[in-house]
């Protein structure tokens, strides 16, 4: 009787802790999402946040789209909820400032952001910062085609040059900048402002020879990602040449060469007007039969 | 002495018509059928697959079906030579040829449109030809050339037709009421008449100086698929010529095969005589020394120079993968029929049927070097691709269509000698009064 | 909401607020009316039109002849810097995935070469020439490939009756064909083929490299270029005079100059678009591009 008591307790008691089994399980691994911020401040336009998401798969950052992300301004109440944004498939959103949290900005001249992930099913929650102190940055041209950036900083009611900090002079192209002369970036000195020769002579601008030039400040810890542009006329005259619309082999069916046509339709024309003549020839046989 | 004569007509008409299939006909016949349903299951196949069934991949991109589009191109001028040439220059003994040539040109040429469909990838785009052609392209001026040649090769098929049209429908008794409301449709309308005869010779003879330079042509423009391209092999200002010589060496070694094949299973042996084969014998070896000799320009000078761009292409032909081939084809193509043929002996039916039969295979193992070592030795090294594509053998789906259009062709020609006298009778007729006559 | 709001253009990098092209005829933002209040950088509110927020407006696919017109004034170059290339194929990798190619097909190919028994090996990716005299446009027998005033060269998949003659006729062997049916799921293939971005591609016709010409339209860099971990991989407008990686920025001509330029078959008379830098000062040896390739024959 004992034995088989005892081995009713033991089935009865597995069978009890299966379900706690499972919760003894594993849970799925979840990912790890890095989140970051910028702070983009463009020429005198609204500034606005970059919320960027990745994850490390096989030790490379990946972009991750499709998650949540809340951002704040100073501190993660409700009230300072600057927005709710959803990532895209290169893993950024972006977002303005809203007018609710005026009071909030200028409480300080520098704003610190916070990025909160609340977390999902793939991936566990995650947090990040910035903290960027309110800064514009002017480009202007000086004689002798020499450019000046200069950053200045928000301090005490008033606009203060900053020291150190790393400006790009650069002229926009395409889908690139191209510096103006073989320096990279150049530090600001105590006025706060980098100068820079413009080596790139005859660059092509636009059909009147206008070239745009920037000054940036590309993700600066302190300050976020400024610029400015300015658009000069140190370029040379854009004429736009090409074979498109010449009458060539390599054209389309209208743009075929004169000489082509000529040779062609000829040669065509001829031998299917003999035929035509051997067609009416054998109709003139059939009625000379008659 | 009418009596004689119409006698006399009457025998040669009653050889000449067309006649009944005999036990080998219809087993040849149904045999072709065979091999075209065949090549048209392997077809189905390649519509509904892709041309992947075929061994065809990225470098090789061209395969035996473009080899045989340049040699049905080739085959077909062998209409031009025999009716139109020899007959511009007033040649008496090849005017019981013209028929057998007419039919194989326009066999081959239909062939040689259909197969090109077959090549593309998209056959139901075929009218885009039409609605968006560039005239810059050469495939355009192809697709002209063929069209124009197709009805001029029909054309001149036709107009000498028209009399022995008349002959036909006087024997009733020779051929079905189906075929005999055919010829109604398309000849009743000859009487015979002087005026009739004049219009007719006229015309003929403006075909036939038409068709030469249609005829030279259509495989120049062939060759110039080629020759417009930058590759080792076919970038080369020879091609035109070396094409339309090869064209007509074929197109004389196929006539030679029907000469014989008709001559036997028609007994046509007082219409095509020993003496027709030792000529034609003659014609082949002129021919076969010319392309002989557009082979050694074609190959010596680059093999002179081995220029790093063509040196492998040369290596593969001569002494690589496809030498084999490559020898076999001008032994077998050129060298042995010219020995053959040099001497009175070989000049008889039976050599020179065998010499043709090597100048028909050898040529299209001509054409397929032509397409595929070129091919496979691309400026810049084969890379990046399955191991599979740097080789090229057909795969049974492209054989089967190739000897498809290849049975196809011969089952067009069959038909046609089937309903139409394979020798012109009224130019016998006309020769033969003209002989008593003298 | 807020939530909904996006600066137009805002995608990071891009740092201007406007595209670089004009916008596709018909597809200008228009002013809605109405205002919304935000927060400039002096801390001041000011109104904008909330039209001007919205994200840039699905664009309408372009029709067949803009496609095949191009954009006007410009002319793609791609320079490829030979000394930086170390066979890792991420191009091929990044290229395939975009377009979404048959296993077997690559658009970028990378070959190993040595021009002479002593000269130096080094890994040579090509794409399309898309060359100034193309023999591939020259010879298509219906307008199915086609030369646009951008110096793009497309393919009409809808056009190409897949007679590949254009393969035959392309000294670089770039061109690719559909053998058999493309494996994409069933609605993509049933997509409207777009020439710029050559997709769904379709059987039996031919497919090349095309400088990415839907991403070069919105001012992105095609996929090879950005995906180089090396940055071997330069593009721009000669217009401009200007090529990058993303990442670094030369003056074309400059660099062309200083670091002896050249083009593939400049002989042949094609006139690419594609320059290549000699591999002067190799980052990596050549052997390491071979253990590349075993790694990945193994993988």
């Amino acid at each position: 009787m004992k034995p088989l008591k005892n081995s009713c307790i033991a089935v009865l008691v597995f069978v009890v802790s299966l379900p706690g089994y499972h919760a003894f399980c594993q849970p799925a691994a979840k990912g790890r999402l890095t989140v970051a911020l910028s702070y983009v401040a463009v020429n005198d336009k609204l500034p606005y946040l970059v919320a960027r998401a990745k994850t490390k798969i096989n030790g490379r950052f990946r972009p991750v789209g499709g998650v949540t992300l809340n951002l704040y301004l100073t501190d993660d109440s409700s009230g300072h909820l600057i927005g709710e944004v959803v990532t895209n498939d290169k893993g950024e959103a972006s977002v303005l400032i809203p007018p609710a949290l005026r009071q909030e900005w200028d409480r300080s001249m520098k704003h610190t952001f916070l990025i909160r992930f609340r977390g999902n099913g793939d991936f566990g929650p995650a947090d990040g910062d910035l903290t960027v102190a309110r800064a514009k940055i002017r480009v202007d041209t000086l004689a002798g085609r020499k450019i000046s950036a200069t950053v200045l900083e928000w301090k005490d009611s008033g606009w203060a040059p900053v020291k150190g900090v790393d400006v790009a002079i650069a002229i926009r192209r395409l889908d690139s900048w191209l510096n103006v002369n073989q320096t990279a970036t150049f530090t600001t000195d105590s006025t706060g402002s980098a100068q820079a020769d413009f080596k790139r002579d005859s660059i092509p601008g636009d059909e009147k020879g206008n070239i745009v030039l920037v000054a940036k400040v590309d993700d600066n810890d302190n300050y976020g990602s400024l610029l400015q542009e300015m658009t000069v006329p140190w370029g040379s005259k854009f004429t736009g040449e090409n074979a498109f619309a010449q009458r060539t082999l390599f054209a389309t069916r209208n743009k075929a060469p004169v000489w082509l046509l000529i040779t062609a339709y000829t040669i065509v024309i001829c031998v299917w007007g003999v035929l035509g003549f051997l067609a009416v020839n054998l109709v003139k046989i059939r009625n000379s039969a008659v | 002495m009418e009596n004689i004569q119409s006698t006399a007509e009457e025998h040669t008409i009653r050889d000449l018509l067309p006649q009944k299939f005999g036990k080998w006909g219809k087993r040849f016949t149904v045999f072709l059928v065979l091999v075209c349903l065949l090549g048209a299951y392997a077809y189905y196949r390649q519509l509904r697959y892709g041309l992947v069934v075929t061994a065809m991949r990225d470098y090789a991109s061209w395969g035996i079906y473009i080899s045989n589009f340049v040699f049905f191109v080739a085959i077909s001028l062998v209409g031009s030579l025999i009716t139109a040439v020899f007959r511009l220059l007033n040649v008496g003994w090849s005017k019981p040829l013209t028929r057998i040539a007419e039919v194989i040109a326009v066999a081959a040429i239909i062939f040689a449109a259909l197969i090109i469909i077959v090549d593309m990838g998209r056959p139901e785009r075929f009218y885009h030809l039409f609605l968006y052609g560039r005239v810059q392209s050469p495939i355009i001026w192809d697709v002209i050339v063929i069209t124009t040649y197709f009805f001029i090769s029909l054309l001149l098929l036709y107009y000498p037709l028209l009399p022995d049209l008349k002959i036909l429908l006087r024997f009733k008794e020779r051929s079905s009421p189906g075929l005999q409301k055919f010829y109604r449709f398309i000849g009743s309308f000859w009487k015979g008449t002087r005026e009739q005869v004049r219009l007719s010779d006229r015309a003929i003879s403006i075909l036939c100086v038409t068709i030469v330079p249609v005829a030279f042509s259509i495989h120049t423009v062939t060759s110039w698929l080629f020759a417009t391209t930058y590759r080792p092999g076919w970038d080369s200002t020879n091609f035109g010529a070396y094409f339309i010589a090869g064209a007509f060496l074929v197109g004389a070694g196929s006539v030679t095969i029907a000469m014989y094949v008709f001559r036997k299973a028609y007994h046509l042996e007082k219409y095509i005589t020993d003496d027709h084969f030792d000529k034609m014998g003659k014609i082949v070896v002129l021919l076969a020394l010319v392309y002989l000799y557009f082979n050694l320009n074609e190959f010596l000078t680059p093999v002179f120079k081995m220029k790093k761009s063509e040196a492998g292409y040369l290596r593969d032909l001569l002494t690589g993968d496809f030498s084999g081939v490559f020898w076999f084809a001008i032994l077998t193509g050129m060298i042995l029929p010219i020995i053959v043929l040099l001497f009175r002996k070989g000049r008889r039916p039976l050599p020179v049927f065998i010499v043709g039969i090597m100048v028909v295979v050898g040529a299209w193992l001509k054409r397929y070097l032509i397409v595929t070592p070129t091919l496979l030795n691309p400026f810049l090294p084969m890379r990046n691709v399955p191991e599979s594509y740097h080789r090229y053998f057909p795969s049974w789906e492209e054989w089967a269509i190739a000897f498809g259009s290849l049975a196809g062709c011969l089952l067009v020609i069959t038909l046609l000698v089937r309903i139409f006298p394979i020798i012109p009778i009224q130019e016998t007729l006309t020769e033969q009064y003209e002989a008593v006559e003298k | 909401m807020l939530t909904a709001l996006l600066a137009a253009g805002a995608a990071a990098g891009c740092h201007s607020g406007e595209s670089a092209f004009p916008a596709a005829a018909g597809s200008e933002v228009q002013p809605s009316g109405k205002k919304v209040k935000l927060l400039s950088v002096d801390g001041e509110i000011v109104e904008v039109d909330q039209a001007f927020l919205k994200p840039v407006p699905h664009l309408p696919p372009l029709s067949n002849t803009e496609e095949r017109l191009g954009i006007p004034g410009k002319k793609f170059v791609m320079v490829i810097d030979l000394s930086r290339c170390k066979n890792l194929r991420k191009c091929q990798e990044a290229c395939n995935h975009a377009h979404e190619l048959n296993p077997g097909q690559n658009w970028v190919k990378v070959y190993p070469m040595q021009d002479a028994e002593h000269t130096a090996p080094y890994w040579e990716p090509t794409t399309c020439m898309h060359c100034d005299e193309p023999p591939c446009v020259k010879v298509c027998p219906v307008d199915a490939t086609f030369k646009r005033q951008d110096g793009i060269v497309l393919i009409d998949s809808d056009r190409c009756i897949g007679c590949r003659f254009c393969m035959a006729a392309c000294p670089y062997s770039t061109r690719v064909f559909n053998w058999s049916a493309p494996e994409i799921p069933a609605e993509k293939a049933k997509q409207p083929y777009s020439c710029e971005t050559s997709m769904p591609q379709k059987k039996g016709t031919v497919g090349k490299c095309d400088f990415c010409a839907d991403m070069t339209r919105k001012g992105e860099l095609p996929h090879c270029v950005t995906a180089c971990p090396n940055g071997t991989f330069l593009f721009g407008d000669m217009n401009e005079d200007t090529v990058t990686n993303g990442s670094e920025t030369f003056r074309f001509s400059d660099l062309i100059r200083d670091k002896a330029g050249y083009r593939l078959m400049e002989d042949l008379g094609t006139k690419p678009s594609v320059y290549y830098l000699p591999p002067v000062d190799r980052n990596f040896p050549f052997q390491s591009g071979e253990e590349e390739d075993s790694i990945q024959k193994k993988s």
